[in-house]
């Protein structure tokens, strides 16, 4: 780490911020966040990574796609991530996001999730141990700092791709039919 | 203008503006509405003349009974007819909007013109005769225009009118005594007379004014009538009742401790004996701080919720006047203007909250109207920064000097009533203000528009009444000054930012400027990072599910943890006490009417009986 | 004038520097209370940093903006009129009882962006706080109150001085009830846990802040680490002899800060009910024997 480097610091301050205080969002994808309670508990302490779950997508920036994505909790997905501020990192962990991992040949999970989302890297693996989420975001450092971290910029340029697929698999989320309900929890 | 005409003309016109506004109603309600609002302004313009101005017009002679009937201006009669003229006109500038739908509105401008000319009878009436006609024109009055809407407030307003009529005849009772003691009217004979009174007869007036004075005042346990008076009238004249009609109580709370029956004399009386009469009275002001403030927060209809806080808020002026130090006086005074200012500002934003929403004033089913009615929103907001007293606004000073005076006299259980009140205040009107305009908007109040310009006109007036005397206190701190030494009570020379520093340290300009030069830094911060990009209300947090519409708003028990804990005890007892009473009476008098049978052979048997028993009794040597 | 004048500029600054100090030593001693390393002292800066630089902010509308912006410039200003160990530039124009509602000014801001989130997490985390307000004050006016009247006066000046000649002078040890009472209820003044239920992530998915992201969220933090140094100045003012000079004042507050920290650790979180009839019952009635003691004592 180099956090206490203050030359560095000083030529770009936003880098420095964002990449040792990567906030992330705590939603359970799937079942793959079984390993993150060891990873910000006492053992594998991820706060000194600078990494804290955050209960909320305003206030994170890294978003982990854990496990295996069911078309709902795609819908939550896409709705959480259109709710986090630039910039934000989306980081699939596990074989599942990357192509569809033991659910390969199931008829309502999601193969290639970077047809949907922007995702800046890849933990393969059924499940990931703790120290790869930590090799992971170190590499995201590196990534940042070389401006390699793009994927909310490549969301942004090319939405009317990734709009298309959302809207290939979820014709009925409110995003784009537009209806408003009253009925509490709708994801769909 | 000098202020010898000035004083002769602001009574007379004053009633005779309410016939000449009546009357013009026949012929146009636009020539109505203008006659109405320049004749609420004229004595408005009328008392600034009379600033600093003290003189007596004897009125009428009663030559049988070698009485004449007086009026007087001194600093203390013109400090509380400047609030009565400035409330009044404010209200019925806000009615001109409100009222245009509904019926007999001729009948409602003289009522309103009415009762402003019978508040300001009140205040400048020199002898207690004078005083008496004009309190109960505006009792009557009142009991009119509170019913004006049927319905339920008829039954409000016949409450109102039983526990007035008992306060008038305490008054009568009252005023019959001093006239037999001390053979006069006239208050300045009046004083004389009495100071050569006996304690206990100093004690036993006192207790009869206290009582009728306090059912106007609604202090604790007489508040009754005042929740179902204040939440079943019309939002502009609330904003008259609860601001200035019961602080007439106030006026004769001063006027009997004060001026009748100086102060030291009250200094020296005591109850039974044993407990000093002004902390007595300091006590029944602490409780009616804490009981009502606390029923406050259980409301769910916003002008129920106002009128406890009146109530409350009286408690407040009570502790400080009974307390008598100068700054305590002051301060209890000051809070009678500053109630007023606030309390009618707030009735103002729930009327025009009412008038926009086709007359919905249910907290629970309101939300989010800061975005279509921002100024109203603005208005609230004032409001209850004031309500509360956060520095910058005119509550805050009236507060500070009321809780300095406990503090530095020793009266650290009366304190903390004040203190806690204040909490309790804090969380019921962070709750009105949350429920109408905070929130998520239903989407059935999507059109509502911003309130019109009559309205706005009462709501940004009294905005910023609140943080001139806020910020300048010492303006009407000197009025109130000049009103203590006619009292014969140290004057306070205040400063016009605070008071000095012998007294206290309270400096509202430096306050002001340490707030502005934070909020300037604060937001040369906040503009020099990203411009922010808007977003509407249902692209917020549900979990990763949408926002449903119309459900997504916390109001119903907002604080419901805290009911659970102070619920069982938060009752208006006294109130179920009453009900309880009269229902044992109506049941005794029904059972007593049963005497009179209509059956002539009962009425026979009771004449023989009653033939008997006086035959009897002479027979017996009895008389 | 001129000195008064520079303590106006300094003493913000340090309570900035203090305040965010304390925010990360919290971090790092929950950390060792718990077994691990626990980020750098320096990380809040890092936060606030990111959270400042960050290239797309949400804002809910011009009260939203207005709310976050109140919140830390009323904590700043009330700052101004607390004395910490020397400086208090505005103090002469304002008392305790002007500090005491100055104090509103923050959470009022807060409040007041929550309530534009539109949002009922934050809505509900708005009345868990006030709640917890309307039970913390009552055994912390009937201590302070106490210690006004013992000292006859509402300055906090005069209660620094005259608590300066010897360390037996300090109200912890002349008025121990008012102070262990005080003590008693520091974590819900502080909100830590136990009493952090108003922003809990689990429970109201952060409370007031649940909208908030970006500049907002940097402010909320400044606002939160600003009412901690408020709380412990207060607290160090009444009842630990203020400080000479503002080395001292700093140390104190530290102290306090350090057992709040382990009390933090440690605890889990209260229900709101369970809290509120804590801080009604107990610290309530020490209070108010301490109270009562000092009204006999006086007379």
């Amino acid at each position: 780490m180099d956090r206490a480097d203050i030359a560095k610091t000083l030529k770009s301050p936003a880098n420095w911020g964002q990449k040792y205080s990567l906030w992330a969002v705590y939603f359970c994808t799937g079942c793959g966040v079984i390993e993150i309670p060891p990873v910000i508990t006492s053992r594998w302490d991820a706060e000194r990574f600078g990494v804290l779950p955050m209960a909320t997508p305003r206030q994170g920036n890294l978003f982990l796609i854990t496990g295996y994505v069911s078309l709902k909790t795609m819908g939550a997905i896409i709705r959480t991530y259109d709710q986090m501020p630039d910039p934000k990192y989306v980081v699939g962990f596990g074989s599942c996001p990357v192509n569809g991992g033991m659910y390969w040949d199931s008829y309502n999970t999601i193969k290639h999730l970077d047809k949907y989302l922007p995702v800046d890297g890849w933990i393969a693996g059924c499940m990931p141990r703790p120290e790869a989420i930590f090799v992971a975001v170190v590499h995201l450092w590196q990534m940042i700092d070389k401006g390699m971290a793009t994927g909310y910029q490549k969301y942004k340029e090319n939405y009317e791709y990734y709009e298309r697929n959302q809207r290939e698999i979820l014709p009925h989320l409110p995003k784009f039919s537009g209806e408003r309900t009253e009925v509490v929890g709708q994801t769909l | 203008m000098s202020g010898q005409t000035a004083f002769t003309l602001i009574l007379p016109i004053a009633f005779g503006s309410a016939a000449v506004v009546y009357l013009s109603g026949k012929i146009s309600a636009a020539l109505r509405n203008f006659l109405a609002v320049f004749f609420a302004a004229v004595p408005l313009v009328l008392l600034t003349a009379l600033y600093g101005y003290t003189g007596k017009i004897v009125y009428y002679d009663l030559s049988f009974l070698n009485q004449s009937l007086i009026l007087r201006i001194d600093a203390f009669a013109w400090y509380f007819a400047s609030a009565v003229a400035l409330i009044d006109f404010l209200a019925i500038v806000f009615s001109l909007r409100y009222m245009e739908d509904k019926k007999q509105l001729d009948f409602y401008y003289f009522a309103m013109l009415l009762v402003n000319a019978g508040m300001l009878g009140i205040v400048l009436s020199g002898d207690l005769l004078s005083f008496f006609m004009f309190w109960e024109i505006m009792s009557w009055i009142t009991y009119l225009l509170i019913s004006y809407k049927g319905g339920k407030a008829v039954a409000a307003a016949l409450k109102y009118m039983i526990m007035s009529i008992m306060g008038s005849c305490a008054m009568l009772l009252a005023l019959g005594s001093l006239y037999s003691t001390c053979g006069t009217f006239d208050i300045s004979g009046v004083a004389e007379g009495m100071s050569s009174a006996t304690p206990g007869y100093r004690l036993f007036i006192l207790l009869l004014m206290i009582f009728s004075f306090g059912i106007k005042n609604a202090i604790v346990p007489v508040h009754v009538w005042l929740p179902d008076a204040h939440s079943e009238a019309v939002s502009p004249f609330s904003a008259v009742l609860s601001g200035v009609l019961v602080r007439m109580g106030i006026y004769g709370f001063l006027l009997v401790m004060f001026v009748l029956v100086r102060w030291n004399a009250v200094l020296e009386l005591r109850i039974l004996g044993l407990l000093d009469f002004h902390l007595v009275f300091c006590w029944i002001g602490a409780i009616t701080i804490v009981v009502p403030t606390f029923i406050a927060l259980l409301q769910d209809d916003a002008k129920r919720l106002l009128a406890w806080h009146g109530i409350g808020q009286g408690g407040y002026m009570v502790l400080g006047i009974g307390l008598g130090t100068s700054m305590g006086i002051a301060g209890g005074v000051f809070h009678t203007l500053n109630h007023a200012t606030y309390i009618a500002l707030l009735f103002m934003v729930v009327g025009a909250v009412e008038y926009r929403t086709n007359g919905v004033r249910d907290l629970n089913e309101l939300g989010g109207l800061a975005k279509k009615m921002p100024i109203t929103f603005i208005g609230g907001l004032t409001g209850i920064l004031g309500l509360i007293g956060v520095p910058l606004t005119n509550g805050f000073v009236s507060k500070w000097l009321i809780y300095k005076s406990l503090v530095m006299n020793e009266r650290p259980l009366l304190a903390f009533a004040a203190l806690i009140g204040t909490w309790g205040t804090i969380l019921s009107v962070f709750k009105f203000l949350h429920h109408i305009f905070l929130g998520q908007l239903p989407q059935k109040y999507n059109n509502v528009k911003e309130a019109p310009f009559s309205m706005r006109f009462s709501i940004i007036t009294l905005s910023l009444v609140i943080f001139l005397f806020g910020i300048f206190p010492g303006l009407p701190l000197t009025v109130i000054s000049a009103m203590l030494d006619s009292f014969g009570i140290i004057p306070l020379n205040p400063t016009l930012f605070g008071v000095p520093s012998t007294l206290g340290e309270l400096n509202t300009i430096t306050i002001l400027a340490a707030v502005l030069a934070m909020m300037v830094i604060g937001y040369a911060v906040f503009a020099w990072a990203r411009k922010a990009r808007r977003t509407d209300q249902f692209d917020s947090y549900g979990a990763g599910a949408y926002v449903p519409v119309n459900r997504y708003q916390y109001s119903v028990r907002f604080y419901e943890r805290a009911y659970e804990v102070i619920g069982p005890y938060i009752r208006d007892r006294i109130d179920e006490f009453y009900i309880w009473f009269v229902e044992k009476a109506e049941g005794f008098f029904d059972t007593a009417r049963k005497i009179y049978t209509g059956n002539v052979n009962s009425s026979t048997a009771y004449i023989v009986f009653l033939l008997a028993v006086l035959v009897i009794l002479k027979m017996w040597g009895r008389f | 004038m001129v000195q008064q004048v520079i303590s106006m500029i300094v003493l913000p600054v340090i309570a900035l520097v203090i305040a965010v100090f304390f925010l990360g030593l919290s971090r790092k001693i929950t950390a060792r209370i718990h077994r691990r390393h626990g980020p750098p002292l320096y990380q809040p800066l890092i936060d606030v940093v990111k959270l400042l630089t960050q290239k797309e902010n949400i804002s809910h509308g011009t009260i939203f903006d207005l709310g976050i912006v109140l919140s830390v410039a009323g904590g700043l200003a009330t700052i101004l009129f607390i004395p910490a160990g020397g400086l208090h530039p505005l103090s002469s124009s304002g008392d305790f009882l002007v500090v005491l509602y100055l104090m509103l000014l923050s959470p009022l801001g807060l409040a007041l962006a929550a309530g534009a989130s539109e949002n009922p997490n934050a809505s509900i985390g708005v009345s868990r706080k006030f709640i917890l307000a309307l039970g913390y004050e009552v055994p912390f006016l009937l201590a302070a109150l106490a210690v006004m009247v013992h000292f006859r006066t509402t300055s906090l000046v005069e209660i620094v001085s005259l608590q300066r000649e010897s360390l037996l002078n300090w109200s912890v040890f002349t008025l121990p009830l008012p102070a262990l009472a005080t003590f008693l209820v520091l974590p819900a003044m502080l909100s830590i846990r136990p009493f952090d239920f108003a922003g809990a992530p689990q429970e109201v998915a952060s409370g007031p802040l649940v909208e908030l992201g970006g500049k907002y969220l940097a402010f909320a933090a400044i606002q939160g680490a600003l009412h901690t140094y408020i709380v412990l100045a207060i607290f160090v003012d009444l009842y630990l002899g203020g400080g000479a000079n503002i080395l001292t004042f700093f140390l104190k507050m530290l102290a306090v800060f350090f057992i709040g920290v382990c009390i933090n650790g440690v605890m889990p979180r209260f229900r709101v009910k369970q809290a509120l009839i804590y801080l009604w019952k107990w610290p309530a009635i020490i209070a108010f024997a301490g109270l009562v003691i000092v009204m006999w004592t006086s007379r």
